[in-house]
């Protein structure tokens, strides 16, 4: 936060067009830049831990890690392209994009054209590996959202074009996704797209009793679903069911308190040695916890935090509100995405499969990342520097 | 670029939520990495830690030349977990099932069983073990292993075996599945034998697999030392050929042969019928698992005979050429008349070495009555009677005799010719071997020595001396006297090697059936030795309960087995002859057994 606020000054104090170090020094220390060296650090970490906790799977120790270093090899590719896009051209392919997300969360669901993996059909096979079609649709909602509510702006207030149409909207993408099944990602696209609906002023009157009335539906859903009421109700106390229902968050506990405030060192951690299921991939973060301790857990938390924060910063240069949507549900996407895993790995939320961004095992998340950081650079280059007077920087510059 | 593209409380509330959700992940972290840490490591270390133990190889057991008659070999237990196993190796069950012995659906069955319900039925719990197979050979587990069927795995352990089978399973007992060892010189030797258990402190994975990189404290076990026996298993194989024909002939209710060598005590073979396979101990009668040798008493008969005439020659009381009148049926004794036993011929007068030869009843009994109840009885204890032997194996009994007030009126002439008296074939063979190693009883041993791993002795059994019972000049007359007994005119002329001085004495009685004496059920037995002036063997041959349709006299039933141990044994041991010396120049001198005269008071 510091640096930006320097940079704020440096630019206030310079001459506009005057572009000498305080513009070279603008160039480098931005939001963009800042998300960029967090999301790097998280990736590297995530590196360092995955060969650490993928041992003792395969044969060969290197075999995880040298699949993830390909995906980030492409996820490099993909990143640079959305750094590079004009989005304002892409605007005009908007419900091209939705209709390939919605016709490939379709064709997922066919049997023998999706990959069905521990009876979830979630997969395409393209070639060099499994792409899992819901981490794009997000962005594909998201993008599609923050195009119809901007060109709705002004009957953004009516019930049926300002709330009822988007809420359907994302409803069907939730529906198809919760139709894998996967329901996590259902939640958090469901979550991702009211909260881009209120931010774009959508009526209070009608958000909050339409938010009220889907959290009832889903503990009604929850309650009649018997594996999913053991998930909670184990998931409420932990110890009594470590051996059966809770076995994995116990686990996940457990080395967060093996862990420490220093870590038992890298390569000295011992959950994922068969104690800890999925220890490369949604639950990750409990060996950093062991292996790293205190300091890297907080930190991994500091870097999500300092992601959202120069994003929220960043916003406030969005030149309309498409592109104020857009990257706002880009960085709803990461941000929720890393709140809800952590919960789960610490136990403060009910178990659900869901990767942690740019740490977890897994090409299709990657990818996505990699485009929401490409986009956060892409808008820093694209977006004009705003024209602020010093009487309106405070606490309001945030929301402009 | 306008000001107000969206509300400020809208943005600001989505920022409080995140920044609540970041503060309470942080809070969360910082609670279970600082403050509830001591409490989770110490289930961390509950859930990893294990002390394993090191199971010690128990020593073997063998024989004098080194043949091995029990052994430890390590074995496999073969298991499969469940959770591990893949679809494509299906078609490698049947496989699997054939290397291992099962039926297929049995393995089928084994690797589906993936999870198990408590007993209250309420949890399920993972199965990550199934056996399959005990005792699998290292061979076969290399060949499962070639099969590469994941999952399955197997752990060694060591398993007992005898390769002998049956041979001298009454010596050498057997471990049980509890790894107890029940009988003989497993059980009795079991202190050198077990060696000692050490552990381990080691880390598991969740499946229970040990880390090896993680080890902690240890100490290594100490294998246990191997016994070797007195035992010779080519004796023990003639021994036990002879039991066989014994039985095929006979069909005894039961048979003992002990074979010993009598100047050190040291058993060379014993067998007794029934017997069993030790490495079917389960599926055995319990019957068949008694070592008869030294659990089960039976009234000696004429092989008794032995004390009565040693004690009166050492007591300078008779000689050899001393003679009784045998044709008396009652003498007078303390104002009394005392009836004497028959014998099945007529005598007229005795000798005392045709009394011993001819096994005469009435003869033994004058020798009692001569002696007297107290220095009868304090022979017989002297030869070992009504106490046990020490061999070292547990189940031994006293044996039966009776203190002198405890006698009726007919104990004095009874006794001599072994009756009233209740012995184990190991007593009575005791007893021969004491004549046999001039006068001085010897413990029956069955030990040498206990060795360990590297071959360095650890212990050794000496020949234990129990006590001198008759001089040694007694005990020579004694080894003539019973030369008598093989030879033309004794009652035991079938036991005769030729060209080899052997002597022994026959031993015939009947026995009890309903509290009377049975006239169809006997006990034939044979105790003899050889070379009689330089003894190398003892053999004792006691059959009970032989079928035949006369009396099963201890001459036609046990004599001739002795007989055919005793040629095969000189051949295998290389006995040689020792030379006949000039008849009478033992029974000649008087003065021979003047000199312990005084010994028994």
């Amino acid at each position: 936060m510091s640096r930006s606020r320097k940079s704020r000054e440096a630019r206030a104090n310079a001459p506009r067009g005057e572009s000498t170090v305080a513009a070279r020094f603008h160039q480098l220390v931005n939001p963009a830049s800042l998300i960029l060296v967090c999301a790097i650090g998280l990736t590297l970490l995530g590196l360092t831990v995955l060969f650490s906790a993928s041992q003792s799977y395969q044969s060969d120790p290197y075999f995880y890690v040298r699949k993830q270093i390909t995906w980030l090899g492409v996820a490099l590719l993909v990143g640079f392209l959305a750094a590079r896009v004009n989005l304002e051209k892409l605007r005009a392919l908007t419900w091209w994009f939705v209709a390939i997300a919605l016709l490939g969360l379709v064709a997922v669901a066919i049997p023998g054209v999706g990959v069905e993996v521990n009876g979830s059909r979630r997969w395409l096979d393209i070639g060099i590996g499994r792409l899992q079609v819901s981490e794009f649709a997000k962005l594909v909602m998201v993008f599609g959202l923050a195009h119809y509510l901007s060109a709705n702006l002004s009957r953004i207030r009516t019930f049926w074009r300002g709330f009822a149409l988007p809420l359907a909207g994302v409803g069907v993408f939730c529906l198809l996704i919760l139709l894998e099944p996967d329901f996590g990602t259902a939640m958090l696209t469901g979550a991702v797209g009211t909260t881009m609906m209120l931010l774009a002023g959508v009526r209070l009157l009608y958000l909050v009793p339409s938010v009220l009335a889907g959290a009832g539906l889903l503990s009604l859903a929850i309650y009649l679903d018997p594996v999913r009421l053991a998930r909670i109700t184990s998931f409420l106390d932990v110890e009594a069911n470590r051996s059966d229902g809770a076995y994995q968050l116990w686990q996940a506990i457990l080395a967060f308190g093996a862990g420490g405030v220093e870590g038992v060192g890298i390569g000295n951690g011992r959950q994922q040695m068969a104690f800890l299921p999925e220890a490369h991939t949604d639950f990750i973060f409990a060996i950093v916890g062991e292996e790293l301790g205190l300091t890297f857990t907080l930190a991994v938390v500091i870097a999500f935090l300092l992601i959202f924060l120069a994003g929220i910063l960043h916003l406030r240069r969005a030149p309309n509100l498409f592109q104020f949507l857009l990257v706002a549900g880009s960085l709803l996407l990461l941000t929720l995405q890393a709140i809800i895993n952590l919960g789960v790995v610490t136990g403060l939320l009910p178990t659900k499969g869901m990767s942690l961004p740019f740490i977890s095992y897994g090409g299709s998340n990657l990818l996505l990342m990699a485009m929401i950081v490409g986009l956060m650079i892409n808008t820093q280059t694209a977006w004009s520097r705003p024209v602020l007077r010093d009487s309106e920087r405070g606490l309001k510059e945030v929301a402009i | 670029m306008q000001k107000g593209l969206v509300s400020v409380f809208r943005l600001a509330l989505v920022c409080l939520v995140v920044f609540a959700s970041f503060g309470g992940i942080a809070a969360r972290l910082v609670h279970l990495q600082v403050f509830e840490r001591d409490e989770l490591v110490s289930e961390v270390e509950r859930a990893r830690k294990r002390v394993r133990i090191l199971h010690a190889r128990r020593g073997e057991i063998r024989d004098s030349n080194g043949n091995l008659l029990a052994v430890s070999r390590p074995v496999v237990q073969v298991g499969v977990d469940p959770h591990s196993v893949r679809v494509e190796d299906e078609p490698m069950l049947p496989h699997l099932a054939e290397l291992l012995g099962l039926p297929v659906e049995k393995v089928v069955e084994a690797f589906n069983r993936k999870t198990v319900t408590s007993s209250d039925g309420r949890r399920v719990r993972q199965v990550r073990w199934v056996k399959l197979a005990d005792g699998v050979s290292e061979e076969t587990y290399e060949d499962i292993m070639l099969l590469g069927i994941k999952g399955v795995y197997g752990n060694r352990q060591y398993r007992r075996t005898y390769p002998g089978g049956s041979l001298a399973a009454h010596i050498i007992g057997y471990i049980n599945r509890e790894n107890t060892a029940v009988m003989g010189v497993e059980r009795y030797m079991d202190f050198y034998l077990r060696g000692q258990d050490g552990w381990r402190e080691q880390e598991r994975d969740g499946r229970g697999g040990e880390l090896a990189q993680f080890r902690g404290r240890e100490i290594l076990p100490r294998d246990g030392y191997h016994v070797v026996l007195s035992i010779d298993s080519v004796v023990q194989h003639y021994v036990e050929a002879e039991l066989r024909r014994i039985v095929d002939k006979f069909d005894p209710v039961g048979a003992t042969i002990i074979v010993s060598d009598p100047k050190t005590g040291y058993i060379l073979a014993l067998a007794n019928h029934p017997t069993f396979d030790l490495n079917s101990y389960n599926t055995a009668d319990i019957a068949s698992q008694r070592n008869r040798a030294i659990t089960d008493i039976y009234e000696p008969g004429s092989t008794f005979k032995i004390v009565a005439a040693s004690a009166a020659l050492d007591l300078g009381l008779v000689n050899p050429q001393t003679t009784f009148d045998c044709s008396l049926e009652a003498v007078s004794r303390r104002g009394r008349l005392q009836r004497l036993p028959g014998d099945t011929h007529h005598y007229e007068s005795l000798t005392v070495a045709e009394i011993v030869a001819k096994s005469s009843n009435r003869g033994a009994a004058h020798l009692g009555i001569l002696l007297g109840e107290n220095r009868l009885y304090q022979y017989a204890r002297a030869f070992g009677f009504g106490q046990e032997t020490g061999f070292a194996f547990g189940g031994e009994v006293a044996g039966i005799l009776h203190p002198v007030d405890k006698w009726d009126g007919l104990t004095i002439t009874r006794l001599p010719m072994g009756h009233a008296v209740g012995v184990t074939p190991m007593q009575i063979h005791s007893a021969m071997a004491a004549i046999a190693n001039d006068g001085v009883l010897m413990r029956p041993q069955v030990s040498r020595r206990i060795i360990d791993r590297d071959g360095n002795i650890v212990a050794e059994f000496q020949p234990i001396e129990r006590r001198r019972v008759v001089s040694r000049e007694t005990a020579r007359e004694m080894a003539h006297l019973l030369m008598g007994v093989c030879a033309p005119g004794g009652t035991a002329p079938k036991a005769a090697i030729p060209g080899f001085e052997v002597a022994g004495k026959t031993g015939t009685t009947q026995k009890i059936i309903d509290g009377r004496y049975s006239r169809s059920h006997h006990v034939g037995s044979f105790i003899g030795f050889f070379p009689a002036s330089d003894p190398r063997l003892v053999i004792s041959v006691i059959i009970d309960d032989a079928r035949l349709s006369g009396t099963a006299y201890g001459s036609t039933v046990a004599a001739p087995s002795f007989k055919a141990i005793g040629e095969k044994l000189i051949q295998y041991l290389g006995i040689s002859p020792v030379a006949a010396p000039p008849v009478g120049s033992l029974a000649g001198g008087p003065d021979n057994f003047s000199l312990n005269r005084d010994r028994i008071r």
